[in-house]
C-alpha cells in the first residue's frame, strides 16, 4: 500500500504556494496539510500537523527559511525539509541548507519533474524506515 | 528547463548522490579549503590581528573579505591575487569531494562535469548592449539577457528588451509597480513597472489561477514573484564570478525616481523595467 504523504508549504508569495499547489495535486496520495507565509507560522505548523516534508523559501520577512530550518530540524530531526530558492544555484545558499540538514535545494522556476521525484524519495525513506526494525 | 543550478544539486537531481553525500562532502571541503584570510597569513602578508579588523568592518561594509582587506590597506591588490590564484588552485571541489569518499567514481565525474556544463550553457549568453555610465554592467547584463527567456517560461510572454535610457519618470501606464533588491557591492534594484493587462497575464501564467480569482494582491504578487525568479537566477550567475548579492523581498511600494529605464517589448499590455545601481 503506498503511503500518503503530508506536505507543508511555507512562501510568503501566494503565487507560489498556488504553483505548488497545483503542482502537487497531480502526484497520487499526497496531502497539503497547511499553508505559511513566514519562518514562525512554519515552525508553529510543523508542530501541529505532524508532516512527512515541508517545502520552503529561503527569503522571507519576520523569520526567514534558513533559520526555521535550523529550529524545525532540531525539534523535528525525522521531518524532510526542502529548501525552495530562486537564488539556489549560488552555491552558498544551497551549500548553507543542506549543512543544515536540508534533503534538497529546488530551484525557481520548479521543473514539476523534480517535485514529484523529491516527493517519491521522501515517501520511498518513509515506507523503508516503516518496515526496518528498531 | 532547470534553472541555474549548482553541481551538487544536479548531482541530486540526476539521481547520482543524496543530500546526506552532498552535506559529508561539504564537510570535507570545509576542513580542507582555507579561507582567502588564512591564506594571506600563512604567505605572510596579513597579521590575525589585520583578520580581526576585517572580520570586525564586515558587519559594517558589505564586501568580499579580499577586497575589503585591500580597501583598508591591509594587503596590496598583487597580493590579493596571490592569495586568490593560490586558493582556486588548491581548492577542493565538490565533485572531487564526492569521489573521495567514494560517491562518485572518477571517471563518471568527467562525464557527468560535461552533462552540467551542457545544462548551464543555456545562460551563457550576452547579447543586450549597455549604455555608458551604467553602473554594475556584469549583474546587469544577466538581469537582462534572462529576462526574455523567464518572462516566456514564466508567464508564457514574448519579451524584448528595447531601448535603455536615463530615468526620467515612471511610465504612464505603470499602475503595478513592483522592485526586488539584489543587495551587495555590485548590486542592482530591479523594478517593472506596468499596465494591468500584462500584470494580471503575468499571474494568472505563474499562479495557474483562474483571473477571477486574482485579487489586487494577488497580481502584484505575480510581478513580484516574477522579479524574484529574474533576479535569484541572475544573481546565481554572478555568484559564479565572485559577486555575491543577497536577494530581498519584493517591494510592492517602490518609489521609482532614479536609475535608467528599460523599454520592454512585451506580447501583452505594457510594461518597463527600471534599474537603479548602488
Amino acid at each position: 500500500m503506498t503511503r500518503k504523504i503530508n506536505v507543508l508549504l511555507v512562501d510568503d508569495s501566494r503565487t507560489v504556494l498556488a504553483q505548488l499547489e497545483r503542482i502537487l495535486a497531480e502526484i497520487d496520495d499526497v496531502a497539503i496539510v497547511g499553508l505559511a507565509r513566514n519562518g514562525a507560522a512554519a515552525i508553529r505548523m510543523t508542530n501541529e500537523s505532524n508532516p512527512d516534508l515541508v517545502l520552503m523559501d529561503i527569503v522571507m520577512p519576520g523569520l526567514d527559511g534558513l533559520s526555521a530550518l535550523r529550529t524545525i530540524k532540531s525539534m523535528h530531526p525525522e521531518v524532510s525539509v526542502a529548501m525552495v530558492s530562486s537564488l539556489s544555484g549560488d552555491a552558498s545558499k544551497a551549500e548553507e541548507a543542506f549543512k543544515l540538514g536540508a534533503c534538497h535545494v529546488l530551484g525557481k522556476p520548479f521543473d514539476t519533474d523534480l517535485v514529484e521525484s523529491l516527493v517519491e524519495n521522501v515517501r520511498r525513506d518513509r515506507q523503508t524506515a516503516a518496515v526496518e526494525p528498531e | 528547463m532547470s534553472g541555474v543550478r549548482f553541481f551538487g544539486q544536479f548531482l541530486i537531481d540526476c539521481g547520482e548522490v543524496d543530500a546526506s553525500h552532498v552535506r559529508e562532502a561539504l564537510n570535507l571541503m570545509d576542513r580542507e579549503n582555507a579561507s582567502i584570510a588564512e591564506i594571506a597569513v600563512k604567505l605572510g602578508f596579513m597579521s590575525d590581528v589585520d583578520v580581526k579588523r576585517v572580520n570586525a568592518e564586515q558587519r559594517n561594509r558589505d564586501m568580499p573579505c579580499g577586497d575589503l582587506a585591500v580597501d583598508m590597506g591591509l594587503l596590496s591588490s598583487e597580493q590579493l591575487v596571490e592569495v586568490l590564484q593560490r586558493q582556486r588552485s588548491r581548492r577542493l571541489p565538490i565533485g572531487q569531494a564526492l569521489v573521495s569518499q567514494g560517491c562518485i567514481e572518477l571517471d563518471r565525474l568527467g562525464v557527468l562535469l560535461d552533462e552540467f556544463k551542457a545544462d548551464q550553457a543555456q545562460f551563457d549568453t550576452s547579447s543586450v548592449s549597455l549604455p555608458d555610465g551604467l553602473a554594475n554592467r556584469r549583474v546587469t547584463q544577466y538581469v537582462l539577457d534572462l529576462l526574455p527567456r523567464y518572462m516566456l517560461r514564466v508567464g508564457g510572454i514574448r519579451a524584448k528588451v528595447g531601448e535603455i535610457r536615463a530615468f526620467e519618470d515612471v511610465p504612464e501606464f505603470g499602475e503595478v509597480r513592483v522592485s526586488v533588491p539584489m543587495k551587495g557591492a555590485r548590486g542592482v534594484d530591479v523594478a517593472i513597472a506596468a499596465d494591468l493587462a500584462f500584470s494580471e497575464a503575468l499571474a494568472v501564467a505563474s499562479s495557474g489561477l483562474d483571473p477571477r480569482d486574482l485579487d489586487q494582491e494577488m497580481v502584484a504578487d505575480g510581478v513580484g514573484e516574477f522579479l524574484n525568479v529574474l533576479c535569484g537566477n541572475a544573481g546565481s550567475l554572478a555568484a559564479r564570478e565572485g559577486h555575491r548579492l543577497e536577494l530581498g523581498a519584493p517591494d510592492y511600494e517602490a518609489e521609482l525616481c532614479d536609475g535608467w529605464t528599460v523599454d520592454l517589448a512585451v506580447g501583452v499590455g505594457r510594461a518597463a523595467m527600471v534599474l537603479s545601481t548602488y
